[in-house]
């Protein structure tokens, strides 16, 4: 993401727009392609001197902090590390220690006493068997400035291929290998990534978000929760109008923020607003306003208003619910299909909101009896996600709820404590009859008790 | 009741309609409050008529649960057995007779840090310490660390420059804090605020409010703001316990030094380059009319090097001429000269920026300091000074309010920003008395005819009418 000085925007009297770029324009494809190959050329290379080519950069008719901003994102997909054959520290260390019992070390001797520092660096090079020029290299390679660039994307440097994967984070939506294992760094993506970017940054001093969503509510509610913001919802319908019960809704509004939110406008949840921003565009149709903290208006409290919708042109780079949810999902509808059973499997797409939690089942199954029970599918997703989703579950506590989860999950049942019997291991596919004789023994009359709101 | 330390604030669990501090949350259907009214809800716990202490609070209602707090009880001593003076034994009681809360206002000098840990050893709990920089977060950790660290098997944590590291006691600065208060403000009983009048600000003083800590000291030595802001640090830590002005330790701990001012020529080549690239930023500044030397003035010139190419050539030729002058050759020929004259002294060089103290440092094999450097590495290298295993030292760092620097006799400034501050601090860093050796010495190198010289020439009135206000 950006950092909040390489924003750009526009304020009005009581709104504020971020200044997207065009991402067709020529002129910003010529600076993307340019900075995308500073960034190859310094495979290899001391970040201080990746930076000082792109501070020394000057791009005639781009505004300098586009520049910066393009060079930031694209920072943010490089890994710098410490080259040197010894420590740096135990270098300097052993340096500072022979120096230190002779001085004077000085660049013009005048007395026989006066040392060179060449000596100095010899006799540690010497001591630590290592050259002259790895000692001199050697002693501070561990600044960042002095880091070589390592990974740029996709690309590592020849030199380093191979080198410990150990400083490799995961995580769902971060800009680790994982999420662009299959990118390559091109204009399009740069330029893409940039105005989601710049509307990511304008949410750093927001206080309250208000969105509307009209589909994809799985995916949209688990960012919701992966980000820590707190929610009110409602249910709406195709206007955006609220609807008394979900029975009738088309969509839902979320208000959201955070646990101080309660007491005063906070910008302590603006990040985790920013960061959950790029699950909007994952909708095909969805409406955001948030209101941002206006710090030089003079008047205390003062908010800008900032509008966002689906017709603004963003994308996201964060995956939807996973692809292999809707795989599962999709087979076992089409098996349940041939299956000689009472029981109807039918698409939920109901948002449960349990106060501090929201539950997003896939489907219900309903008997022509008016038993029903709530069947949820933990697909595939990082462990930290899992967690949730599982103290989710536990949470929820509810009778009437049965879930399958994929044996590709990392977890065992013991995380499930006392509801192992309600649980379904899966491997590639979900078999009908399983999920028929857990809908038997655990299916409660009528519809779920209301919502909580 | 169930007392739950959530996200910054306190989640009041199947609470009475009557119970104070708290608001209603619909979105969870509870009582919530700030987490800085902990111990007002504990005393309202222990008595929801009197006012009572904290530690009868969780004896006295049965049916009240406290999981939020997440601090431990400990019995520190100070491992250094320096005597307080008179003032910091002063400002100690006055502190605990305000039930362990409120700030302390002791000018620049005077041994805030020594205060503060006094305090952390008599309030005997987990304690957070919020300060405004990363050096100085440095320098309390090594303050810290030399008092405490034999009774902390984990050391004093760090939170913050690329630590995240939280133990018993955690130096942390104001910007980290501010992250991570809402995952860590219930693991401090103690929360100790170094330059508390920066705290008055939306973001910072959410530090205090979420966290439950039911001790606090803040700590400064300019506690009034201009914005009268000042007035909200009552409600965040307590109020003023203590104050200590200038005048009345003038003289007492303050000691002489003499200032040497050595001039440097640039060398052709460098005053060829210098002239070319100064003379393409003059150009531009003054064929746009900024009016450089007043503070709007340089940031409207700023501004405009973001969008015009030409400005931002502009910008580049500043600060190449800046290095031309700040790197001067010369500059290296004179630092030659000085350290073979006091090889034999205790010596700290000062440089504006890190990559000439590390320059120095590779030049003349001495150990440097910048904020660059590691916690730990730090501590390391000034307690290696200290013990006199390393005679001099490079830093690029302002080493601020007179904490744990060790003393030293000889000051070499190769380049300062026009800071009136940031000058005064680092003469004071030097003026500390060092035993019965002769009057501390201070050198000042600039290059000559360049902007150095106008810098150096108002940074010495600033001290001056510093001196006489």
């Amino acid at each position: 993401m950006l950092t909040a000085d390489l924003a750009r925007s526009r304020t009005d009297e009581n709104s504020i727009t971020p200044l997207l770029i065009d991402t067709d324009e020529q002129q910003y494809r010529e600076t993307a392609a340019e900075l995308i190959q500073i960034f190859e050329e310094h495979l290899g290379e001391s970040r201080g001197e990746l930076e000082d080519t792109i501070d020394q950069l000057t791009v005639s008719d781009t505004d300098y902090k586009i520049v910066q901003g393009l060079a930031k994102l694209l920072k943010d997909e490089c890994e710098f590390e410490t080259v040197a054959p010894v420590d740096p520290r135990k270098i300097r260390q052993e340096l500072f220690e022979v120096a230190n019992r002779n001085h004077p070390i000085v660049r013009q001797p005048t007395l026989g006493e006066d040392t060179q520092s060449v000596w100095i660096y010899s006799t540690v090079a010497d001591r630590l068997g290592i050259s002259l020029e790895e000692c001199y290299r050697g002693m501070y390679a561990d600044l960042e400035e002095n880091k070589r660039l390592v990974r740029f994307g996709h690309r590592v440097s020849d030199k380093y291929e191979g080198a410990d994967e150990s400083s490799t984070t995961t995580r769902l939506t971060g800009d680790s290998e994982e999420s662009y294992a299959e990118d390559t760094i091109t204009v399009d993506w740069l330029l893409t990534r940039y105005n989601l970017a710049l509307a990511q940054a304008e949410l750093y001093d927001a206080t309250e978000m208000r969105i509307r969503v009209w589909d994809s509510f799985a995916t949209v509610f688990s960012y919701v929760k992966l980000f820590g913001l707190m929610h009110r919802i409602y249910p709406i319908d195709s206007d955006g109008n609220r609807v008394p019960s979900t029975d009738v809704a088309d969509g839902y509004e979320a208000i959201l923020d955070g646990a101080a939110s309660l007491f005063s406008k906070s910008r302590k949840y603006g990040i985790r607003m920013a960061n959950f921003l790029p699950a909007l565009p994952l909708c095909d149709r969805w409406e955001m306003e948030a209101d941002i903290l206006d710090d030089e208006s003079g008047s205390a409290g003062r908010t800008l208003s900032f509008e966002l919708d689906s017709s603004s042109g963003l994308s996201s780079h964060y995956s939807a619910q996973g692809e292999f949810d809707s795989d599962v999902e999709r087979t076992l509808a089409q098996k349940w299909e041939r299956m000689n059973t009472d029981w109807k499997l039918v698409r939920e797409d109901d948002v449960l909101d349990l106060g501090a939690e929201v539950m997003l089942p896939d489907f219900a199954i309903e008997h022509p009896d008016g038993r029903r029970v709530v069947f949820e599918i933990v697909g595939f997703w990082t462990p930290e996600y899992l967690d949730k989703k599982l103290a989710k579950i536990r949470d929820a506590d509810r009778d009437n709820l049965i879930v399958a989860v994929s044996e590709r999950l990392d977890c065992s049942s013991d995380d499930f404590e006392g509801m192992d019997d309600r649980v379904l291991w899966f491997k590639s596919g979900i078999h009908v009859y399983d999920v028929v004789e857990l809908a038997e023994e655990y299916a409660v009359d009528g519809r779920a008790p209301d919502h909580r709101h | 009741m169930r007392l739950a330390f959530d996200d910054g604030t306190l989640l009041l669990e199947d609470a009475p309609d009557t119970v104070p501090y708290a608001e209603w949350d619909d979105r969870v259907e509870e009582y919530r409050a700030r987490a800085q009214h902990y111990r007002d809800i504990c005393d309202w716990l222990a008595d929801p008529d009197e006012q009572a202490t904290l530690t009868q609070s969780t004896a006295t209602i049965a049916e009240f649960e406290d999981d939020a707090r997440a601090y431990s009880e400990f019995h520190f001593t100070p491992s250094v057995a320096i005597e307080p003076r008179d003032y910091q034994q002063e400002a100690l009681s006055a502190w605990q007779d305000n039930d362990r809360q409120g700030s302390v206002v002791l000018p620049t000098g005077s041994g805030k840090t020594f205060l503060a840990v006094q305090a952390i050893a008599d309030a005997g709990v987990s304690t957070l310490v919020v300060v405004p920089t990363i050096d100085l977060m440095n320098q309390w950790h090594a303050t810290l660390t030399n008092a405490f660290s034999e009774q902390l098997p984990d050391g004093v944590g760090v939170l913050g420059g690329g630590s995240h590291n939280i133990t018993n006691i955690t130096v942390t600065t104001y910007d980290s804090a501010y992250r991570y208060i809402n995952e860590y403000g219930d693991k401090f009983g103690l929360l100790v605020v170094d330059e508390v009048h920066h705290l008055p600000a939306p973001t910072y003083q959410q530090i205090p409010e979420m966290t439950i800590s039911p001790y606090r000291l803040g700590l400064t030595a300019t506690y009034e703001r201009a914005d009268g802001k000042h007035k909200t640090l009552k409600e965040l830590l307590g109020t003023v316990v203590y104050r200590e002005e200038v005048d009345e330790l003038a003289g007492e701990y303050l000691s002489e030094y003499e200032t040497i001012h050595l001039g440097v020529e640039l060398t052709g080549d460098e005053r060829e380059q210098y002239d070319e690239e100064y003379g393409i930023y003059r150009d531009y500044v003054d064929s746009h009319d900024f009016d450089l030397w007043k503070e709007n003035g340089y940031a409207e010139f700023l501004k405009r090097t973001s969008y015009d190419p030409q400005g931002r050539r502009a910008l580049i030729a500043k600060q190449r001429a800046e290095t031309i002058a700040r790197t001067a050759e010369k500059k290296l020929d004179t630092l030659d000269t000085l350290l073979k004259r006091h090889y034999d002294d205790r010596t700290i060089i000062f440089t504006a920026n890190n990559e000439f103290a590390y320059d120095i440092s590779q030049e003349f094999v001495v150990p440097c300091i910048t904020h660059q450097t590691e916690t730990d590495e730090r501590t390391e290298i000034l307690e290696r000074f200290r013990t006199g295993e390393y005679s001099m030292l490079a830093t690029s760092q302002v080493l601020d309010e007179g904490i744990d620097v060790p003393a030293a006799n000889v000051g070499i400034i190769l380049s300062g920003s026009a800071s009136k501050r940031q000058y005064a601090q680092r003469l004071g860093r030097i003026l500390r008395p060092t035993d019965d050796r002769q009057p501390a010495r201070l050198y000042e190198i600039i290059a000559e005819d360049t902007m150095e010289t106008y810098v150096s020439e108002q940074r010495r009135q600033g001290v001056t009418s510093d001196a006489n206000s």
